[in-house]
């Protein structure tokens, strides 16, 4: 039988940091091994959803897994912040493992 | 986002189910799981589909061995583990429809399509979810009361999550197999919902069933372990306060008691069985209190224990004397029994029944006989008693049985020769549980009371040395049977004169004495108590008088308590003051008679009375009218009457016409009080005849006697007590019937001299001595008394 919190633990279930910059919002989120071009970020009102997929493009013909840790194949991340994400002008880009996304309020007319 | 490769590995599941958006740790011991997981590992994705084995016991399941649905899901974690093999922990991502079977070495692999459930919408579907939650909620909290703080409602967020709580509760539920697959294979939401539903109603009664017998066996549990402590520390303290076993102390008090008390073989057999059967129940126990009082009423009964009757004859006398004026017919008959129970010790003790109005001092009467043999006295009222059971007890199996009252009189007085009064044996009542006079037929039998059995003692009880006395206001309520086994004393009425000596003797320093009067600062003369007898009370005994002296004696302790130094002397005109008006006078000699009423004279309860019988012809009527509540014996007492009359008018010179054009009414005042009785037969002859002749009856006579079709008097009873009343009420001559002259021996003597007594045998005589200016012919002689 496995509890909620194991669950949440074992789920591929990105981090995400919050910053508010003088100019609006940044969000930072943990998404080692995954190629930017399978991750979608999507704006809805004030929901930021972040959906994507993690492959394993490491393991070769002939390796054999002795342990497994890290989390793959599909993942989905809906973070709801305190601005109307919809009206800001929106960046993003990958930085060592991070993807950050950018969101400008004074973008906005 | 790569398209979902339609080939998989298979990971055969034994025993269990992967729901979607469920993890599961998977344990992967045999080559084809731990093949299959190296290939789904070695995937970028690390997708596999989990499937559950139809027969767990198949090691190397064939392309038929699989469900056909099953879930694909992501390894999120693989570990090797200690033991060989590995394990990994599967995350399921979607419901699958196996095709195709692949490949099955070294590992299976099937193609596959998503099956997604169809999330229908719908009034019906809503409310099945919404019941499954509700019972789902009352399941969890009893199954998994751990997992209390699990809020389902928290998932309820999107579209998916209808379906995902359903799994998630089948899983908490810890649902078997068989019934996880069905699940897993519901096609769309409402068949899943409906197949929970069933499962959770059933789950609800059985865990709510368990939950019942657990909490009752631990109640019961504790209930006898804290029972069990607390007798242990009751032993403790007990010990601790040398009191020791206070059970076995109380046993062996009673065995004590029943070594020394003496009693009769079978009693003593009784006692001892019930004894044995005691000491084998806890002391604590309700039987075990039902058997130690009656073993307690067994040995406190008097058995043979009696009081020393004393026999001497001249101070019973001087005892009965002492206590009570007169009444010498009662005291000789009482001294007789004793002469008798002094000759021969063994003979059976009379059972005697006072009969009388109230107040004339039967019970009074009873103690005296007591006190003149020093015999114990003890009292009991029947009146009003209407169930068997109160005399002979209840048997000792009902709940809070208890022995009959003659026994518990018995056990009272602690001898088995006491004086037993019963009063008011003439107000025994009955209904429909038995009828207490029957069952007095026994106790009151010499012949059969040596052995009465009460129900509740159960064995037989001697009452023959009981000196039974009865006491009853009139015999007529008495049954027959019962009346037959008691010896009849008739208490009648005082005279005016024997009242004043009762008065002066026993009332007056009684009322005197409880007042705090000083006897010798109050006179009373006679004449004030003879005004009081007169003229405030009327009954045949005496309680009226007392209480009226107790009222006069209070108004002058009051003007004593007021400092009044002197002494008082209390007039017989002062009495108005002090009483009040005087509340008798009507029932004085009416002065004025006119024709048509004469007096006669009756019996009560409460000694005798006057009655004036009025007549008055109805002019242009017929027939005979009676008014006053007579019954029947005393209407046909004057239909004879009339007859009579009718029938003899010429002779008793009475114009026929009187009767032929006129009816008559007859009314006997109070028109309220019941009446019955043939002893006005002549009465009403003599207020008819002095109607029909218009002639007024003599005031001063009084009269009383049976009257018959053919004009003869006869004896009627209660003589005493009707000549009483006639001189209490003033009558100077009073007519009875030749028989009762016999009777007149029990009058006082200033009643026999005060009164002319003219006794009679044809109701031609009465007429002539009563209606004056009788138009009857012949004089004959009338005797005088």
């Amino acid at each position: 039988m496995f509890l909620f919190d194991e669950l949440r633990g074992l789920d591929w279930f990105p981090r995400a940091d919050i910053y508010r910059t003088p100019s609006g919002w940044l969000v930072k989120i943990d998404l080692a091994g995954v190629s930017p071009d399978e991750v979608t970020v999507e704006r809805r009102g004030s929901e930021l959803r972040v959906s994507g997929v993690r492959r394993d493009r490491f393991v070769q013909k002939g390796y054999r897994h002795h342990s497994m840790e890290i989390s793959y194949s599909s993942f989905e991340r809906t973070l709801r912040l305190p601005c109307r994400a919809e009206e800001c002008s929106l960046r993003t880009e990958f930085a060592e493992g991070m993807l950050l996304i950018t969101l400008d309020e004074e973008g906005e007319p | 986002m790569s398209a979902t490769p339609l080939v998989l590995p298979v990971f055969p599941l034994k025993n269990a189910v992967l729901f979607p958006y469920l993890g599961m740790p998977l344990a992967a011991g045999r080559p084809v799981s731990v093949a299959a997981i190296e290939a789904a590992v070695a995937t970028e994705e690390k997708e596999i589909l989990v499937v559950a084995q139809r027969d767990a016991s198949v090691q190397e399941p064939g392309k038929d061995d699989f469900f056909d649905v099953g879930t694909k899901g992501v390894i999120r974690r693989l570990a090797p583990a200690p033991q060989g093999g590995m394990q990994v922990f599967v995350q399921g991502i979607q419901r699958v429809r196996l095709r195709e079977i692949t490949q099955l070495s070294p590992f299976v692999a099937a193609r596959f399509e998503q099956a997604p459930v169809a999330l229908d919408v719908g009034d019906e579907v809503e409310a099945l979810e919404r019941e499954v939650k509700a019972l789902a909620e009352k399941a969890l909290a009893l199954a998994r009361p751990d997992a209390s703080e699990i809020d389902l409602s928290q998932l309820t967020g999107g579209e998916e999550d209808r379906l995902r709580w359903l799994y998630i509760v089948a899983s908490l539920m810890g649902l078997e197999m068989a019934r996880s697959e069905e699940l897993l294979s519901a096609d769309d939401l409402t068949k899943a919902l409906n197949l929970m539903h069933g499962y959770l109603q059933h789950e609800v009664r059985i865990l709510g069933l368990r939950q019942d017998i657990a909490s009752k066996v631990q109640t019961e549990l504790s209930k006898q372990q804290k029972e069990a402590l607390l007798r242990q520390q009751m032993r403790a303290i007990q010990d601790e306060l040398g009191e020791g076993d206070e059970e076995g102390a109380e046993a062996e008090l009673l065995r004590e008691r029943i070594e020394k008390a003496n009693l009769p073989e079978a009693a003593r057999k009784e006692v001892e069985r019930e004894r044995e059967r005691m000491k084998k129940l806890p002391a604590a126990s309700p039987e075990s209190g039902i058997i130690r009082s009656y073993i307690e009423l067994v040995l406190e009964l008097p058995w043979n224990e009696r009081s020393e009757a004393v026999l001497d004859l001249a101070r019973a006398r001087q005892v009965l004397d002492e206590d009570h004026l007169d009444l010498d017919d009662v005291k000789s008959r009482i001294l007789e029994h004793l002469a008798v129970l002094k000759l021969n010790p063994e003979a059976k003790a009379p059972i005697l029944c006072f009969v009388g109005p109230p107040g004339v001092g039967k019970t009074s009467l009873g103690k005296s006989i007591a006190r003149a043999q020093d015999r114990k006295f003890e009292r009991m009222s029947l009146g009003g008693l209407h169930d068997e059971a109160e005399l002979r007890g209840h048997r000792r199996t009902y709940i809070g049985a208890m022995p009959g009252r003659i026994l518990q009189a018995l056990r009272r007085v602690k001898v088995n020769n006491p004086v037993l009064m019963l009063d008011e044996i003439d107000k025994l009542g009955r209904d429909f549980r038995g009828d207490p006079a029957s069952a007095m037929l026994e106790i009151l039998d010499p012949q059969q009371n040596d052995s009465f059995r009460d129900n509740y003692l159960d064995l037989p009880f001697d009452l023959s040395k009981v000196f039974f006395i009865t006491t009853a206001n009139t015999l007529d309520t008495i049954p027959r049977p019962l009346l037959d086994r008691m010896e009849v004393l008739r208490l009648a009425g005082y005279s005016e004169n024997e009242k004043l000596a009762i008065a002066r003797r026993y009332l007056l320093p009684r009322q005197l004495q409880e007042s705090g009067v000083d006897p010798a600062r109050c006179v009373i003369p006679d004449e004030t108590l003879l005004r009081a007898i007169e003229r405030y009370t009327r009954e045949a005994g005496l309680r009226q008088l007392e209480r009226t002296i107790g009222r006069v004696v209070r108004k002058v302790a009051v003007r004593f308590a007021e400092g009044d130094p002197g002494t008082v002397t209390v007039k017989p005109d002062d009495l108005v003051e002090m009483l009040g008006p005087e509340p008798f006078r009507l029932e004085k000699v009416r002065r004025e008679m006119v024709p048509g009423v004469a007096a006669g004279l009756a019996w009560t309860e409460v000694g005798g009375d006057v009655l004036y019988i009025e007549a008055t012809l109805l002019p242009g009527g017929s027939g005979l009218t009676l008014t006053g509540q007579l019954g029947s014996v005393m209407q046909e007492s004057a239909r004879a009457a009339q007859s009579y009359l009718w029938a003899n008018a010429k002779a008793l010179g009475i114009e026929p016409d009187r009767f032929k054009e006129q009816g008559v009414h007859i009314h006997v005042p109070a028109g309220a009080i019941p009446k019955d009785g043939p002893s006005a037969g002549i009465t009403i002859a003599t207020a008819l005849s002095s109607l029909y002749c218009d002639k007024p009856v003599r005031p001063d006579t009084a009269m009383t006697g049976e009257i018959t079709l053919k004009g003869l008097v006869l004896p009627i009873g209660g003589v005493k007590e009707k000549v009483l009343a006639a001189h209490r009420a003033g009558f100077k001559r009073v007519i009875l019937p030749r028989e009762n002259e016999a009777n007149l021996r029990d009058l006082p003597k200033d009643v026999r001299e005060a009164t002319e007594f003219l006794f009679v045998d044809r109701i031609e005589e009465v007429l002539r001595e009563a209606v004056i200016g009788h138009c009857m012919g012949e004089p004959e002689s009338v005797e005088r008394a």
